[in-house]
């Protein structure tokens, strides 16, 4: 049923159509950004368009370069991660009892805190653009993965009954049926994937690259240059968006239909707690495997390359091992204290905002097209605005992981509440149920798994979010600690804090999950069947 | 006009279906459709018709009991695509138009047909016209005649309808009416005609089997020899009658059984 409503549903597509809509909102902000600028003058921490623009003329050349830079390293990086994600998809789809194990690999190589991952691949590398592609293509293959993953079976069961009834086997189906029935899907993946790959290549150049938006971003911070900030910030800014755009427009040409809003397969509950935990013993097993094969195969320099036993000796055996663990506890605290507000507080925005804006449906539909362009952002690169407008603290931090965690949140929750089946909706308005009545009864439950879609893949982000700034900014916490570990070249700690992020991310993303089957077992049964 | 597949003898024997949740929906019929013929399963609605017909398309396999299609299990017929299925949703692919759905069908059973059979199937479901219309644009009853069409192209010996006409409107059903039982004829396919219409089952059918509600079971085995071809207006004739009067009788005797239909509510 849910399946086959992807083809009849609401469409983003008409959302978008209305893009002209969005129009008002831009003028808008654009305006503010330039009173503020205007009022902020003295202060040195915000550029307005106009300066923006001025800047970005004057060192065009500088700037057309380093685009050109990032944005090949960054379409390398998305063929490649998109490939891999279809081969994943593949994988899981021939042989479906490998599909927890493979989405299980794929969650904790994407919870892979990028800001650790980036100097290590560095080193790996060496030289060029090997780290930036790699990133690029770590930031997108996942996005890709799932909604591919439900796409190959969102079709109802009598599409597979009719190619059954000719003889023709999983080929046929796969062929006839399920590539097509995946395509929305598949393009909706590759919308969210074109500003991650960008942002995957900036993180990449962020780690000693020679030339790209990231080592210009890197300077720009480090000389305090306002404007430069703002006009970099402002330029990937841009590029998210068309990249968006252009992918949606794309699929339009392609597609009957719209894509629909799915960030990530809903939890399934379908095999037992036991079949769970094997699985996840299985990913662990296989995962430090990998890694143990990978370090032996490429014959690596063991100074800089630790398997799993130099991080088990480092955390657990070594004399300083106390200490390891104390510095990295004592991180990871610190961490905490702007990860978790910052998170509640953007899940906690981003769906109120949903919430209010339907029960006053004009503005909902202005503002949605503007929330779906910002979502593509990649918040990461604004990192350096926020912190120059709200200063290296706590509260530029917390705010900038919210920041990231709302916009996922804000759009898949308002699609949640508008997907409200339309036959249920008359039901409600024959027995002149009032806004609040219908929002409760029948909105909210339709929100809630697209709203937790949405607060599982923003795990991952906001660890993203906070190990950056700590990194480039703020110098405490868990990415600061990574990056003197590069710098120093601690690459115990460096390997043991990627462990431990990757592992804590991959948990709180399935912890979400837990809370995810225990709501939806109340609200929406139908959800987990 | 002879099918791609000489027209099989189907012997159901003893066959007994109970889903994995418990659901017991066919028990113990046994049953043999001649070749050539058509014949109607009728029962109340969710007596297990349909799980009857997917049993016989080899979609599901029995519980207990056997099903031998010319002498092979279903899979096997599958297979030599041999049989069609409309089914009770026209499961029409979106992103193809009605000519693409068609076509599929052709490509599946892999047998090419000409563009003029195509044509002249899409005409005789009375959707001249739409060829190029994706399923989104028809009606309910223009995507099962569309689905019909589908079923029909690939000649098969054995076609299975289920509920083929539920959306249809009363004068389209009429006109299919005429035309279908034609068409068969002339190509000589063993039909089953899945219907919860008692007058629609008399009116196409060579044979009513009428079934009680679930688990389905057979209550009566109805030969219906009105002459052809038949006419809707003809089921007023005093013979026609008297037949769907013994149907309707059937299908009560049914649902009074002790365990079953208003006996069990
Ligand atoms: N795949 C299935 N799993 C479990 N129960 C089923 C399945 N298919 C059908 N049933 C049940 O079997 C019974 C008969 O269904 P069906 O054959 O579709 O009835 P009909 O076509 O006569 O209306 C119903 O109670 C239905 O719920
Ligand atoms: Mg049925």
């Amino acid at each position: 049923m849910s399946m086959a409503a992807s083809w009849t549903g609401t469409s983003l597509w008409r959302i978008q159509a209305s893009r002209a809509r969005a129009l008002p909102g831009l003028v808008v902000l654009l305006i503010g950004w330039e009173l503020a600028a205007r009022l902020l003058t003295d202060a040195f921490v915000l550029a307005g368009p106009t300066e923006v623009l001025a800047y970005l003329v004057e060192d065009r050349a500088l700037m057309a370069r380093a685009l050109g830079e990032t944005l090949t390293n960054a379409a390398f990086g998305f063929v490649i991660g998109n490939v891999a994600a279809i081969a994943l998809a593949a994988v899981a789809l021939a042989w479906p009892r490998a599909e927890r194990v493979v989405t299980g690999l794929a969650l904790l190589v994407f919870c892979l805190p990028l800001v650790a991952t980036g100097p290590i691949l560095r080193v790996l590398y060496g030289p060029g653009a090997g780290p930036q592609v790699t990133l690029a293509a770590l930031a997108v293959y996942y996005t890709t993965l799932i909604p591919l993953l439900v796409g190959l079976r969102a079709a109802p069961s009598s599409w597979f009954d009719l190619v059954r009834s000719y003889g023709r086997g999983r080929f046929a189906t796969l062929v006839h049926v399920r590539a097509m029935a995946s395509l929305p899907y598949f393009f909706a993946g590759l919308q969210i994937a074109a500003p991650a790959a960008f942002l995957g290549a900036m993180v990449g150049e962020f780690t000693g690259a020679e030339r790209g938006m990231g080592v210009l971003t890197v300077q720009a911070i480090r000389a305090l240059d306002v404007e430069m900030t703002w006009g970099l910030a402002t330029v990937a800014t841009a590029v998210s968006i068309l990249a968006y755009i252009a992918i949606g427009a794309l699929g339009r040409r392609v597609l009957l239909d719209a894509p629909p809003v799915i960030l990530a397969a809903p939890a399934g509950a379908s095999r037992g707690r036991l079949a769970a935990w094997v699985d996840a013993g299985l990913v662990t097993l296989i995962a430090v495997g990998a890694w143990w094969l990978a370090l032996l195969a490429f014959g690596l320099n063991p100074f800089f390359a630790k398997g799993p036993g130099d991080v088990f000796a480092a955390l657990v055996l070594d004399d300083d091992a106390a200490e390891t663990r104390a510095a990295l506890a004592a991180a990871l605290g610190e961490t905490a204290l702007f990860l978790i507000p910052g998170y509640l507080a953007g899940l906690l925005a981003g769906a109120g905002l949903a919430v209010l804006l339907i029960l006053v449906p004009m503005i909902a539909s202005s503002a949605m097209p503007l929330a779906i362009a910002l979502r593509s952002v990649p918040i990461v690169t604004t990192a350096p605005l926020v912190v120059l407008l709200l200063g290296r603290g706590a509260v530029g931090t917390i705010v900038l992981v919210a920041v990231m965690v709302f916009f996922p949140t804000f759009v898949a929750s308002l699609h949640g509440l508008r997907q409200a089946p339309g036959q249920i909706m008359d039901v409600f308005d024959s027995y002149a149920a009032g806004p609040v009545t219908r929002l409760l009864r029948v909105r909210i439950p339709a929100m809630l798994p697209a709203f937790f879609a949405a607060a599982r893949m923003a795990v991952p982000a906001s660890v993203l979010a906070v190990t950056v700034v700590e990194w480039l900014a703020t110098g405490n916490g868990i990415g600061s600690l990574m990056a003197i570990s590069a710098s120093l070249s601690d690459y115990d700690m460096l390997w043991s804090s990627v462990v431990l992020v990757s592992v804590l991310s991959a948990l709180g993303y399935a912890a979400v999950g837990a809370v995810e089957r225990r709501i939806l077992g109340t609200y929406a049964p139908e959800q987990l069947a | 006009m002879a099918p791609e597949t000489p027209p099989p003898r189907i012997a159901c024997e003893g066959v007994t279906k109970i889903f994995a949740g418990g659901t017991e929906a066919v028990r113990d019929v046994n049953l043999t459709f001649e070749p050539g013929r058509t014949t109607a399963l009728v029962g109340p609605s969710g007596c297990g018709k349909s799980t009857l017909l997917r049993l016989i398309a080899g979609l599901e396999t029995p519980t207990s009991g056997r099903i031998d299609i010319a002498g092979a299990p279903p899979s096997e017929t599958l297979r030599h695509a041999g049989l069609s299925v409309a089914f009770q949703d026209p499961s029409l692919l979106p992103w193809r138009s009605v000519r693409g759905n068609i076509e599929l069908a052709l490509q599946l059973a892999r047998q090419k047909a000409a563009d003029r059979e195509v044509e002249d199937l899409i005409d005789l479901v009375g959707l001249g016209g739409f060829a190029e219309a994706r399923p989104a644009a028809l009606s309910g009853g223009m995507r099962q005649r569309a689905a019909i069409a589908r079923a029909l192209a690939t000649r098969p010996g054995l076609l299975l309808l289920d509920e083929p006409f539920g959306a249809v409107d009363e004068l389209t059903r009429q006109q299919l009416a005429r035309d279908l039982p034609k068409l068969w004829e002339a190509r000589g396919t063993t039909t089953l005609l899945v219907t919860h219409s008692v007058s629609e089952a008399v009116l196409l059918s060579d044979r009513v089997i009428v079934l009680t509600p679930r688990p389905a079971e057979i209550v009566a085995d109805i030969a219906i020899d009105l002459p052809r071809p038949r006419d809707p207006d003809g089921l007023r004739a005093p013979d026609a009658a008297a037949l769907i009067d013994r149907v309707v009788a059937a299908l009560s005797e049914g649902m009074a059984l002790p365990d079953r239909g208003i006996a069990a509510q």
